[in-house]
């Protein structure tokens, strides 16, 4: 279970300060959804990492996240863009996500079962470049699954897909939650998105990340 | 390949490499402008004459030129490894006995065929030649006889001479204006303006140029046809013959104070002067040697025009005016 | 209750954090530092201990006024022409266009001495465009060879290729979709120019300008053989003087310092704009060929430029493989020179890539103005460093260190060219490495990447190119070498470029030729093989 509690952040002093209190469980899916510049993607760096709270607790399963440099979180990070090294091939791309030492005849097998686990199989040798918008996002899904880490992180993960390929996309990321147990936020402004997936759901209005009332997937 | 493994030691140790000296033969060191020690020059010829009989291992050291040679040995002072320092001239040779780094050689020098009487205690001369402007005969109908029929040539016959300041003919030519003309130097220099197409920082530079069919005619020696001769077999370069004489330069070593192998380095320019290796000389370094070689000398260097005049200038106003004449000469030029 | 405010909590981390990285590119830079302070203090030191000569200091105002005009001259000169012709090469498609390509790249490293002989064979009183105007209309052409015309031309044969060869990667490298557009939108000639390539080329003007400025002002061979005398001198060819010819030490350390300084200023006020991507690759992308008067000016342009660039290049390998070449590879010297020219270069260049690799990667790992200036700035140093001073220095180095010259020759000879090659190899690897650190520093991070695994799994499959030209950029300029190896040649250690010289010397002209043209073929083939080998070697692992 990840919990934020009293979390405290601002930019400047002079700035809108923000508070994020949340706690998100395992095989469930949590929206974060706010209007554009509320602050969502600065609640992700805060859980990632890369940004520290001035005040606040912030816990995975009872285990203190804050002392934790970004490398070591246990978190996964999907971004909208820039997702992938686009002069890497896929393959390789998701051989980042191999736990270290991996043997070299290890990783193959594991590498193509995970493009196999998120339906792209064979496109192994592509150049990330060269991979739909769609393409993209399942082939660093793919790298989550074998860096396995129980939280994912989505931000605004299918904002720039099509809505056909986006469907399949939302059921993949529910399909792998589910199947690995992780705790994923998931951050959007496209209600949709969030109708189709959340658990549970949360809205930041003025700095202040509230719970909006749960609803079955 | 012993020289990359050294290479590698060296950079692998930081350098500190020493090459154990060969055995425990003693090893001469002469440092000489690189022409001269190179694979063309009298270098390994004179190296393996002197190897012969003195039971030493001679070293060449190169640098790119003379007077680079006597500059280094300038820079490491008493530290220097070097013996014997090879290739200065006449014209530098003050300034080199000035620095009070060379010994007397003590050799008696007698048998010398100079176009001078030689009687200079430090330094032995071991060739000699005389400064010219040479032409292609078959593009030169009518070769200047004097600096006055150059001047007079039409701007577009041209010359290629060296610069004074790093080269020895580049010297040459400034002390042989100088030794023919006297105070009406700078206004020779002034008339030459026009004609001249560079000077060039080398001997290599001027007469590569000349040989390009950039220039009509390159200031070098009365001696490089001989080269054209012997090794192109074509007899189409001659030097121009100047009505005022034409300059010598005799090229001469000095062994140093510093040096801990005084005997082997007298015995070294004592060997320099012998007919032996006066014979290598003529045609690696196309100079004339300092020794009456008979016929050994190839014949195309008798059939060489001799100056009409030899002309000269005394050590003693050479050094004391030798960086005002240039800069005179430079600054007719500019 | 006030809270304290943690500053650096307030912006994101998304740098990875390379300690290791800031401490080799540290170290680099202080040693590299620290040899420029080495090298001018034993100079000086030497200087003290000698007598005050005669021979007076010369003008220093002058000289740089004289450096500073014919400089900026070439650099105008250089940029005009190399934008033209990398306009031209970016519409035109023609067989032999990647070899014109890399012949114009290798431009930068060709011994400035063999240029200089091959503008002659063209251009010169009997040279080959002399003897065409001879037959066509029975009279020559009076070419402004020597002097400043004969300087600039061959600068700008130098400096015009190169900047043609970089600014041709910026416009190989539009987006198709802008081309698209433009197509879409029938801009002109003139219009795509204005609104498509030139902002794309503007960005990497005032670097290029600086590099090209700096190669000019500290021209050496050139200046010497074209010159045409004292009149045409660069405070490099007073330095030289000051420390072979006069003696005079004291002169050369303040020339120098005049040269640094001002040379400083201009890398300086170059480096307050956008860093020079020089990529040299070879060219791929969208077509769109212009068409009409405009393609008839490319053409003209391109054809131009071969013959004014090429050509002299041409004539030198023309030059070498008349001869008699046999007999000259017969000589156990020439191998014996070749195989050591080769194994410096090839160290040298290695050298020059770890040095350039460990500064870039410490200065894109961090965001710290003076750290990036301090990791930056001793390389770009060399730019203005006398290639004359950095030997002497090195050469009275070794000798207070009790080594003698002729064992430390090979490591300073290597070290020397190293350094002076650095320059060009950081704004080379430069800019890609802080396009990974600061476009993906985030994803590398959340990936948990060590720098030893950023580097394997990430920048070398980015930068394969990128390490080939700097290996041959660092190749060629060693191989090319007569200034520091002067100081350290020795009877059984000699080069190429010695060879050369000393062929030249010894009235072997043809010899001469035949060493150059292997020189030149060397030059074009590691710029040709070595950016596509490693290139290649790279794509294997992206
Ligand atoms: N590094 C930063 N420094 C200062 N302000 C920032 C920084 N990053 C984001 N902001 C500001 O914080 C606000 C929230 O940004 P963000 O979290 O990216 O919004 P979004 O909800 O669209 O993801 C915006 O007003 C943005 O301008
Ligand atoms: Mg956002």
């Amino acid at each position: 279970m990840l919990r934020l509690e009293g979390i405290r952040f601002a930019y400047a002093p002079e700035a809108l300060p923000y508070r994020f209190d949340m706690v998100a469980q395992p095989g469930e899916i949590s929206a974060v959804m706010g209007a554009s510049g509320a602050g969502k993607s600065t609640l992700l760096d805060l859980i990632a990492g890369f940004l520290l709270p001035q005040a606040g607790s912030m816990t995975l399963d009872g285990v203190d996240l804050l002392p934790l440099q970004p490398e070591d979180r246990p978190v996964s990070l999907l971004f909208q863009s820039n997702t992938l090294f686009e002069h890497l091939s896929a393959e390789n791309n998701v051989a980042l996500g191999l736990p270290r030492p991996t043997r070299r005849k290890d990783a193959g097998p594991l590498i193509a079962a995970a493009l196999a686990e998120v339906g792209l199989a064979g496109i192994g040798k592509q150049r990330a470049a060269t991979l739909s918008g769609g393409q993209k996002q399942r082939v660093a899904l793919a790298r989550t699954l074998l860096r396995n880490k129980p939280v994912l992180l989505l931000d605004e993960p299918f904002s720039a897909l099509d809505d056909e390929t986006r469907v399949a996309a939302r059921d993949l990321v529910r399909n792998l939650t589910r199947a690995h147990d992780w705790t994923t936020i998931l951050v959007s402004h496209h209600t949709e998105d969030v109708q189709a997936l959340a658990t549970c759901r949360y809205r930041i209005a003025a700095g202040v990340l509230l719970p909006e009332g749960n609803t079955a997937a | 390949m012993h020289f990359i493994a050294r290479l590698a030691l060296a950079v692998v140790i930081g350098l500190a490499a020493h090459p154990a000296a060969a055995a425990d033969k003693p090893s001469l060191t002469i440092y000489t402008y690189d022409g001269f020690a190179g694979e063309y020059g009298p270098g390994p010829g004179l190296k393996a004459g002197f190897e012969a009989q003195c039971g030493c291992t001679v070293n060449f050291v190169g640098t790119d030129s003379s007077i680079g040679a006597l500059r280094r040995v300038q820079l490491e002072g008493a530290t220097t490894s070097a013996d014997i320092v090879l290739g200065l001239d006449t014209s530098i040779a003050g300034e080199a006995r000035a620095t009070g780094l060379f010994a007397p050689h003590g050799l008696a020098l007698t048998g010398l065929s100079l176009p001078v009487k030689w009687t200079d205690p430090e330094f032995v001369p071991f060739d000699y030649g005389y400064f010219a402007f040479v032409y292609d005969k078959t593009k030169v109908a009518n070769p200047p006889k004097s600096f006055e029929e150059l001047i007079a040539k039409p701007t577009t016959f041209k010359i290629a001479i060296e610069d004074p300041r790093s080269d020895t003919p580049g010297l040459g030519l400034l002390l042989w204006i100088r030794a023919a003309y006297g105070d009406k130097a700078p206004e020779i220099w002034k008339g030459l303006k026009p004609h001249i197409v560079t000077m060039a920082r080398s001997w290599d530079d001027a007469y590569g140029l000349f040989l390009k069919g950039e220039a009509d005619m390159a200031l070098s020696y009365t001696t490089s046809p001989a080269y054209h001769a012997i090794t192109d077999k074509t007899d189409k370069y001659a030097s121009a013959r100047f009505d005022e004489g034409h300059y010598a330069q005799i090229e001469v070593a000095g062994m140093l104070k510093s040096s801990k192998h005084q005997d082997l380095a007298k015995q070294f320019l004592g060997y320099l002067t012998s007919v032996p290796a006066q014979k290598i000389i003529p045609t690696t370094n196309w100079m004339y040697p300092v020794v009456d070689l008979g016929a050994d000398l190839p014949a195309e260097f008798n059939a060489l025009p001799k100056p009409a005049k030899l002309l000269s200038l005394d050590e003693k106003t050479i050094t004391a005016n030798k960086d005002k004449w240039i800069a005179d000469a430079l600054a007719a030029i500019q | 209750m006030p809270t304290p405010w943690p500053r650096s909590n307030s912006q994101p981390k998304v740098l990875p954090p390379r300690p290791l990285r800031l401490l080799g590119g540290a170290v680099i830079a202080m040693a590299v530092a620290l040899l420029v302070v080495l090298v001018l203090w034993s100079i000086a030191s030497a200087a003290y201990g000698q007598p005050e000569t005669a021979a007076p200091l010369p003008d220093v105002a002058h000289l740089l006024r004289m450096s500073a005009i014919q400089a900026a001259l070439s650099t105008v000169l250089s940029l005009l022409v190399g934008t033209a012709l990398a306009w031209s090469l970016n519409r035109l498609r023609f067989a032999g266009r990647n070899l014109v390509i890399a012949l114009f790249a290798s431009a930068i490293v060709t011994p400035g001495l063999i240029v200089a002989f091959g503008l002659l064979t063209v251009w010169g009183r009997s040279g080959w465009i002399n003897a065409i105007a001879n037959v066509l209309f029975h009279t020559s052409i009076d070419t402004p060879i020597f002097g400043l015309g004969g300087i600039l031309a061959a600068h700008v044969i130098l400096d015009a290729a190169f900047a043609a060869r970089i600014l041709l990667a910026r416009l190989d490298a539009i987006p198709s979709t802008r081309l698209k557009t433009g197509q879409g939108l029938a801009l002109t000639p003139a219009k795509r120019f204005a609104t498509i390539d030139w902002p794309a080329l503007r960005g990497t003007m005032p670097g290029l300008a600086a590099i090209i400025f700096l190669l000019a002002f500290t021209s050496f061979p050139i200046v010497l053989l074209l010159g045409g005398g004292p009149a045409n001198q660069t405070l490099e060819v007073a330095i030289y003087s000051a420390v072979r010819l006069d003696f005079n030490l004291h002169g050369a350390v303040i020339l120098a310092l005049a040269q640094i300084g001002f040379c400083s200023i201009i890398i300086l006020a170059a480096s307050a704009f956008a860093p020079i991507p020089s990529t040299l690759g070879p060219s791929a992308g969208q077509r769109w060929a212009d068409r009409g008067f405009a393609k008839a000016v490319q053409w003209t342009v391109l054809l131009a430029c071969i013959i004014g660039f090429a050509l002299p290049l041409l004539a030198v390998l023309a030059g070498g493989f008349s001869s008699n070449l046999p007999a000259l590879f017969a000589r156990p010297s020439f191998p014996s020179a070749l195989a050591t020219s080769l194994a410096i270069g090839t160290l040298s260049a290695l050298l020059t890539l770890v040095l350039a690799l460990g500064l870039g990667s410490a200065r894109a790992a961090t965001l710290r103005p003076l750290a990036r200036i301090g990791l930056a700035a001793p390389a770009y140093a060399y730019l203005a460093v006398p290639a004359v001073v950095l030997a002497l220095g090195f050469f009275l180095l070794v000798r207070t260190m009790g080594i003698e010259p002729a064992t430390a020759g090979p490591a300073v000879v290597i070290l020397g060219n190293a350094l002076l090659s650095l320059p060009f190899a950081i704004a080379t690897l430069g800019p890609p490495l802080e396009a990974v650190a600061s476009g993906q520093g985030k994803l590398i991070r959340s990936l948990g990447l060590s720098g030893w695994q950023q580097f394997v799994r990430v920048e070398w499959p980015l930068l394969g190119r990128e390490i080939g030209v700097v290996l041959a950029l660092a190749f060629c300029f060693s191989l090319g070498d007569l200034g520091v190896i002067s100081f350290f040649g020795t009877q059984d250690f000699s080069t190429l470029p010695l060879l050369l010289v000393r062929a030249l010397g010894a009235y072997r002209t043809d010899d001469a030729a035949i060493v150059a043209a292997v020189m030149l073929v060397i030059t074009v083939a590691a710029f040709t093989a070595l950016p596509q080998f490693f290139a290649r070697w790279s794509d294997a692992q992206a």
